[in-house]
């Protein structure tokens, strides 16, 4: 017992440290956060009052930026988190059957996720004005020649094709790890059994990797609800507010629009609660697929 | 024996790590104590000046004001400068003053920042010191609330549109007075295939410099009360509809992909001679000239109407010094303020930082549109600068690019604007 509870407090203090960090630089502004949604705190002066769960009625009832942003943000997500791990996974599959150049590939396609988010945001800027206006003249493609992040109608796409190029290299290894995971014996079993090569992967490959699946779809679930970078180099949340997206739109609530950060942290708590909610239901579902070798 | 090690170990650990975070707060603190009133012998002056790129200029300065002070007061000074990029300044400053610990003397944005800060009380009156008599009159009323003068005015500067000289002289164009002369001077440039107007409205505050140049010349032209009937929640932009008019003409006849361009872009085309005209300050000049050195481009006031007299110069004033009320060494960040605009000495300095003159002994050789504009503030066909709330001037940008893509029409511009400064009046009542 008594052996028990030391070894308990040693254990503390290993974490003790990264505990420390933790709570200073997460908990404790998460918490302020929380606490300041149910204010009108404006950032500047040294009081503030109560308005109770005013910041979120108002936000979900008469702030019509707040939930045209959230709405293009759900676009975004549904978008990405199927487009990201299709590709993610194709092309993983596509390198795992390959015998030569494995090592090539990988790193060819993983390289994008090697450069900041903000810098490939305006290096595509670059390729979205200069490029592709400059090869449409030359190849006669006129189709190509439009006003990508200038226009809505094409500033959408313009986002998600960043955004992949970015990020589906990260989820291809995670996709590639679970797939040399697969033994190699149930695979021989199904090609005597007479399995065709899509029915391997239907029930085989696919079952042996939802571990994978669920881990990339956490991630990308995450970090789509989360986009920032990527919007604010390529579009800035324009014209006018026709890209922004949920965290830009807290944020400039918070940090130009008035500071109202008392508002813009209600913003972020609903924002959380969201992400909370539909990962907790996203977990259990892909977790509930997942089967054992 | 060992155990004891083990937790004594990882205790000194813990202890180094909180260490790694006092030292700083030490540094910090041995700041805001200072050493005692002006009286003494040592006083420590924290500065707090979001201008970075004049770093060398503020230090030769301020050492000039260290020799001056110990040659007539005897006082030693030690000044802590602190020169945050200009974007992140306000940010910094507002924790600073948050967590009650404010420098001696800061910088704000005269125009958007002042109301919010005096009514705040981050603001010491300086109504009575002496800088005050030497103001041009034309600069008070930027750094004026509640009649009293509250900040000192460094960066001032009077814009409306930037056009091309050459471009102008080439097709025997005159500077437009009104609105239809506007017009002309439009068609001439189209009929020579020379784009009017250069629009790079990628970024919001470059369309966004419509509604100060609009509001400013209305208010001039007779609309006096506006801004104070918009904080009491009793005007309404629909008053202004009228600045569709030039915002309409400008759209209509400027380059192509604005939507794409972004600040540097527009100053890099406007410089090579792809428009005459682009609504824009001087804060550009800079980016201009290192486009194309040889261009020669003046400054102009913005026509809003056909009456010549309501064709006039904004004359806005930006970066300004202000003395914390709660200073501990008042009286020496007052003498610091004075110097600043010292009628021997500050010449040379705001010559050297390419600033607009602010008092009456600043005589210096200034830039060619530097000048062009001062004729219009010397003849007074110039309008301060209107105190729009920054979240309007956000929410007006934002607008106009919505309403330049099609997305909405003038009147949701309008209402849009209205709930945002009903919005801002609604934070900042006390």
């Amino acid at each position: 017992m008594l052996k028990n509870t030391r070894k308990t407090l040693y254990l503390f203090y290993f974490v003790a440290p990264a505990l420390l960090l933790y709570t200073v630089f997460m908990l404790i502004p998460t918490i302020g956060g929380m606490f300041y949604s149910i204010t009108d705190w404006n950032g500047l002066n040294r009081n503030y009052n109560f308005v109770g769960f005013a910041n979120f009625i108002e936000a979900i009832k008469e702030d019509p930026d707040f939930l045209n942003s959230l709405w293009f943000t759900l676009k975004y997500v549904v978008v990405m988190v199927v487009l990201q791990n299709a590709l993610a996974l194709l092309l993983a599959v596509f390198i795992e059957s390959r015998t030569r150049f494995k090592g090539f590939f990988r790193t060819v396609f993983f390289m994008p996720n090697m450069i900041s988010v903000i810098i490939s945001a305006f290096m595509w800027t670059f390729v979205f004005t200069t490029v592709l206006p400059q090869l449409a003249e030359k190849t006669m493609m006129t189709f190509l020649d439009q006003s990508w992040i200038g226009d809505p109608r094409f500033s959408f796409f313009s986002i998600v094709i960043v955004s992949l190029w970015n990020g589906v290299g990260y989820m291809m290894i995670i996709y590639l790890a679970g797939l040399q995971g697969v033994p190699q014996s149930l695979k021989e079993a199904a090609v005597i059994d007479g399995a065709n090569p899509f029915q391997q992967f239907r029930h085989i490959t696919l079952p042996m990797i939802t571990h994978a699946i669920t881990i990339c779809f956490f991630l990308t679930l995450n970090g789509a609800f989360k986009v920032f970078e990527v919007v604010f180099g390529l579009t800035g949340g324009g014209p006018g507010r026709a890209t922004q997206v949920i965290t830009m739109n807290i944020y400039e609530e918070a940090f130009s629009n008035n500071f109202r950060y008392g508002y813009a942290s209600a913003k972020s708590v609903i924002l959380f609660v969201i992400v909370l909610i539909i990962t907790l239901i996203q977990i259990r579902i892909t977790k509930r697929n997942e089967v054992e070798a | 024996m060992k155990k004891t090690w083990k937790v004594g170990v990882s205790a000194l650990m813990a202890v180094l790590l909180l260490a790694g975070c006092g030292a700083n707060n030490g540094n910090t603190n041995t700041g805001t104590t200072g050493e005692g009133s002006a009286s003494g012998k040592t006083v420590t002056l924290k500065m707090f000046i979001g201008l970075p790129r004049f770093k060398d200029q503020f230090d030769k300065y301020i050492d000039q004001f260290v020799a001056k002070q110990k040659a007539e007061k005897n006082i030693d000074v030690k000044v802590q400068l602190e020169m945050p990029s200009s974007d992140n300044a306000s940010q910094i400053l507002k924790t600073r003053l948050a967590s009650n610990d404010a420098p001696d003397i800061y910088s704000i944005h005269a125009i958007n920042e002042i109301p919010s800060f005096y009514r705040a009380g981050y603001l010491e009156d300086l109504s009575n010191q002496p800088f005050v008599d030497r103001l041009l009159d034309s600069v008070k009323p930027a750094v004026t609330i509640d009649n009293k003068i509250v900040a000192l005015p460094l960066e001032t500067q009077s814009w409306g549109y930037l056009y091309n000289k050459k471009i102008f002289n080439d097709l025997n164009l005159k500077v437009p007075t009104t609105l239809s002369e506007m017009k002309q001077v439009v068609e001439t440039l189209q009929k020579n295939n020379i784009a009017p107007f250069e629009l790079a409205y990628k970024e919001a505050w470059i369309p966004q410099l419509f509604l100060p140049l609009n509001v400013g010349a209305q208010i001039s032209a007779g609309n006096k009360d506006f801004i104070e009937r918009m904080n009491k929640n009793e005007g309404s932009f629909t008053e202004m509809k009228s600045m569709f008019d030039i915002i309409d003409l400008v759209n209509a006849n400027g380059t192509p992909k604005a939507l794409e361009a972004g600040g540097d872009d527009g100053a890099a085309a406007f410089a090579n001679g792809k428009a005459a005209m682009w609504v824009q300050g001087p804060w550009y000049a800079e980016t201009i000239l290192k486009a194309n050195p040889d261009i020669d481009f003046g400054i102009a006031p913005l026509p809003i109407d056909d009456n010549p007299d309501h064709t006039l110069i904004n004359l806005g004033a930006s970066t300004s010094l202000v003395v914390s009320p709660t200073s501990k060494n008042k009286e020496v960040a007052l003498d610091f303020l004075n110097y600043m605009l010292d009628d021997k000495d500050s010449s040379a300095l705001f010559e050297s930082l390419k600033f607009d003159p602010v008092i009456k002994s600043h005589t210096y050789e200034t830039y060619p549109w530097v000048k062009d504009a001062q004729v219009y503030v010397k003849e007074n066909k110039a309008y301060r600068d209107p105190s729009i709330p920054q979240a309007v001037k956000d929410e007006v940008g934002k607008g106009l690019q919505s309403y330049f893509s099609k997305q909405m029409s003038q009147d949701d511009v309008l209402k849009a604007l209205d709930k945002a400064w009903k919005d801002y009046n609604k934070v900042n009542k006390q």
